[in-house]
């Protein structure tokens, strides 16, 4: 009776196991991934990470639509706003205004504007910048190459999204989606605080 | 184990082990579970609700397949909530636009999962016991069996036994002889039991161990997979990240960055198309010739994929699933500067000729148009025709617009549609381009200029790292099903008493098969007797080889031989 005894026990020892996974796999089936992990905040479609949690933006270097060299290190020092954008995709087209306002206030303030046109030809992208007055560079990124090296350190996962870099390089904070105002100067008022 | 195991065999000989199926809480001794917890555990895990579940689970994905489904085609989910506005938000709540999704569909899952776990665990332990218990003690009255006959021998009973012995080792049985063990030594007579057939239980837990894992390598692919699909045109190029993706559909677990990255470049798309004959115009040949790097920095190659032929990178599978034209425009304002120039997917309307659908929008000249692409074209009573799907007289057909696309109100649009509640036609009638003109737009609105054709190909980008997997354990299960169909668990046992007259022994055989579903055991055994019979130098006389016939009945002999062979009950 004995082995009988402990046999029973390694069976429900083994059952109770596959259960407890079972059941954290329905948890998981039922609600999806991608908890935000310490030291982010969310609010609206705005990610804030504090300082000390920012991860390290991509170094890139590309070339912008009108053929000159971008590379994000020679901005190091300014807090930079880097925004995704396409001239197909309507909410792009909504929010350049508000950039292009932000742009000129911040621009003494040290903060650097960049766009990354993506899905885009540049003949269309310049037509549009053209016609609402956007004054900072973008990056000529059909691809999406830009984009693919951002997704590995920052949920960069539509068309638009707007991310604030840091003065030390570090990515401060995001936007998902088109911006407002009052989420763009909160994000820059964060960004300042790099330490 | 050796506890269990003395009177288990007996109940079973005569169960024929009908109650194996059953799985793991039926053998347990009934005094020893009080309680519901364990009534309920052995409810979950009898076979009987294994194959209850296994049916629920086919029945919920019925409405998979009949309804449109939120992660497959979330248009079509849409127009049934058009064509339904009563019935669809109920369906909606009842998750069936998300079945594979639904916690009633993971519940099912995860009790069939439980079910069958509950029922492989013990039964793993019991194939481990019986694997290594011999066979029982052979009963006292072989004649009984369903199978038996009965010889006389010119040995005495040891040596008849040992012969025996020695015939059915040679047949990879495996072998209890008297006197091995404490309890058989209130039987000291002559005899040997041999069993054979265990491949069946093993065969068995594969099969349920195999189907455990088929159904752990779906939830792999469910949780940490992805299915994407990406539109790309000729020239063009795309990084495997979310926001390059047309549609992305992931697992539970994949975030952005989980995605490979890789990107590609699309240098050039071929399509062959039967020329004559029947089937004129029908695809013979797709292939799609791009450049890729498996991570960012990495050095290009360049690959064909194919119909069934796909690109494989970084563990992702790229598959060609369908192709189309994109012609090239380029639109001018009214102030003569471009303000559009790209090639424009348009969606075959025709997929025999590949007429196709498509806009152009030129929301900073304030410019829109309607187009048909024919790749062939031909005018049929002024309507424009396509007779053929290669661009051999490609032409297009626009209907101008002009005024405010809409696409500066932050409003989301299709790209393959045109808004035009505010805008006006610019002439009554389409205009028709070939490659090379330029359509001047009457009032001084702008031009469009119809360049050249490219073509697109839709490439549908999938991780499925449970595939392999779940391909092997399906071949596991199914090689575990065939095993434990085709082996039978078999025991034969010899006893052999001393002759009443004279010297030798009268030896009895008997047989019993542990599942009679596959049948033939009867010849099986009545070979085995014959040649137990025949390895026996001073068999009865008269009868070499014919163990069948060979017994004579001894007269007045203790057991009361039976020189039949008897039918299985």
């Amino acid at each position: 009776m004995l082995r009988a005894r402990r046999r029973t026990v390694v069976t429900v020892t083994a059952v109770v196991a596959v259960l407890l996974g079972g059941a954290l796999a329905a948890t998981l089936l039922t609600e999806g991934g991608g908890t935000a992990g310490g030291g982010t905040a969310t609010s609206g479609n705005a990610v804030t990470y504090q300082a000390g949690h920012r991860p390290l933006a991509p170094e890139f270097t590309a070339t912008s639509l009108t053929g000159t060299t971008i590379k994000l290190s020679s901005y190091r020092g300014k807090t930079v706003v880097l925004n995704f954008w396409g001239s197909w995709c309507p909410p792009c087209r909504d929010e350049a205004p508000t950039l292009g306002v932000l742009a000129q206030q911040y621009g003494s303030q040290g903060v650097a504007f960049l766009g990354d046109d993506v899905g885009d030809t540049a003949a269309n992208a310049l037509a549009f910048t053209r016609s609402v007055h956007v004054s900072y560079p973008s990056i000529n990124d059909p691809g999406y190459a830009v984009v693919q090296t951002f997704s590995q350190v920052a949920p960069v996962s539509d068309t638009p999204t707007t991310v604030v870099i840091d003065k030390t390089g570090h990515v401060a904070g995001m936007v998902l989606g088109a911006v407002s105002y009052g989420e763009m100067t909160t994000l820059l008022h964060q960004a300042a605080v790099t330490s | 184990m050796t506890d269990v195991q003395t009177p288990q065999p007996q109940q079973e000989a005569v169960n024929g082990g009908a109650g194996e199926a059953a799985g793991g809480g039926a053998a347990e001794p009934p005094a020893a579970s009080p309680g519901w917890p364990r009534w309920v555990w052995r409810q979950l895990t009898s076979m009987r609700t294994a194959l209850i579940l296994l049916f629920l689970l086919a029945v919920c994905s019925i409405p998979g397949s009949v309804l449109p489904q939120q992660g497959s085609d979330p248009a079509a989910v849409q127009q049934y909530f058009g064509s339904h506005p009563g019935l669809a938000p109920w369906l909606n709540h009842l998750g069936l636009f998300n079945v594979f999704a639904a916690p009633w569909f993971a519940a099912v899952y995860l009790l069939l999962f439980a079910s069958l776990v509950g029922c492989v665990v013990p039964r793993t332990f019991r194939l481990v016991g019986s694997a290594r218990t011999p066979p029982p003690r052979a009963p006292r009255n072989l004649d009984r069996l369903p199978h038996s006959s009965s010889y006389r021998s010119a040995l005495p009973p040891a040596a008849a036994v040992d012969g025996a012995a020695a015939v059915l080792a040679g047949q990879r049985f495996r072998l209890r002889r008297p006197g091995q063990r404490g309890s058989d030594q209130q039987d000291r007579g002559h005899w040997v039991s041999a069993e054979k057939g265990y491949l069946r239980e093993v065969g068995n837990l594969l099969f349920h161990l195999s189907l455990l894992g088929v159904l752990l390598s779906i939830a792999a692919g469910g949780l940490f997979g992805y299915k994407a699909d990406k539109l790309l045109v000729e020239g063009q190029s795309f990084a495997d990240t979310t926001s390059a993706l047309d549609e992305f559909h992931p697992g539970r677990l994949v975030s952005g960055s989980d995605l490979a990255p890789f990107s590609m470049t699309l240098n050039k798309f071929t399509a062959g198309y039967v020329t004559s004959g029947e089937s004129r115009g029908q695809p013979s040949d797709f292939d799609a010739d791009v450049s890729y790097a498996a991570s960012p920095g990495a050095a290009a190659r360049s690959y064909h994929i194919r119909i069934n032929d796909p690109l494989s990178v970084d563990s992702v599978k790229v598959y060609l699933i369908g192709h189309g034209y994109a012609p090239e425009f380029k639109v001018t304002g009214p102030n003569g500067s471009v303000a559009y120039q790209a090639a424009t997917p348009f969606i075959p309307a025709n997929t025999g000729t590949l007429l196709s659908d498509g806009v152009v929008k030129a929301p900073d000249a304030s410019l829109g148009f309607e187009g048909v692409f024919v790749p062939t074209g031909i005018s049929v009573d002024g309507t424009l025709q396509s007779i053929f799907p290669a661009a051999d007289n490609p032409a297009v057909s626009l209907i101008g617009y002009s005024g405010n696309l809409g696409m500066d109100s932050g409003q989301s649009q299709s790209v393959y549609q045109l808004d035009t509640t505010a805008m006006s036609k610019v002439s009554g009638s389409p205009h028709l381009l070939l490659p090379g003109q330029t359509w001047t737009l009457p009032g001084g609105k702008g031009s469009i200029t119809f360049v050249g054709v490219k073509q697109w190909v839709s490439l549908a980008v999938t991780y499925d790292p449970g595939q392999l997997p779940a391909l092997v354990c399906g071949i596991l299960a199914l090689a575990g099903l065939l095993l434990s169909f085709f082996v039978r668990r078999r025991r034969v046992f010899v006893r052999a008493v001393p002759a009443v007259s004279g010297t030798g022994s009268l030896v009895t055989v008997g047989g019993l098969t542990r599942s009679d579903a596959s049948g033939g055991f009867e010849e099986e055994f009545a070979e085995l007797a014959a040649e137990i019979a025949a390895a026996e130098p001073g068999s009865g006389p008269g009868t070499p080889g014919q163990a069948g016939q060979a017994g004579q009945p001894e007269p007045g002999g203790s057991p009361p031989p039976g020189s039949r062979t008897e039918p299985g009950a």
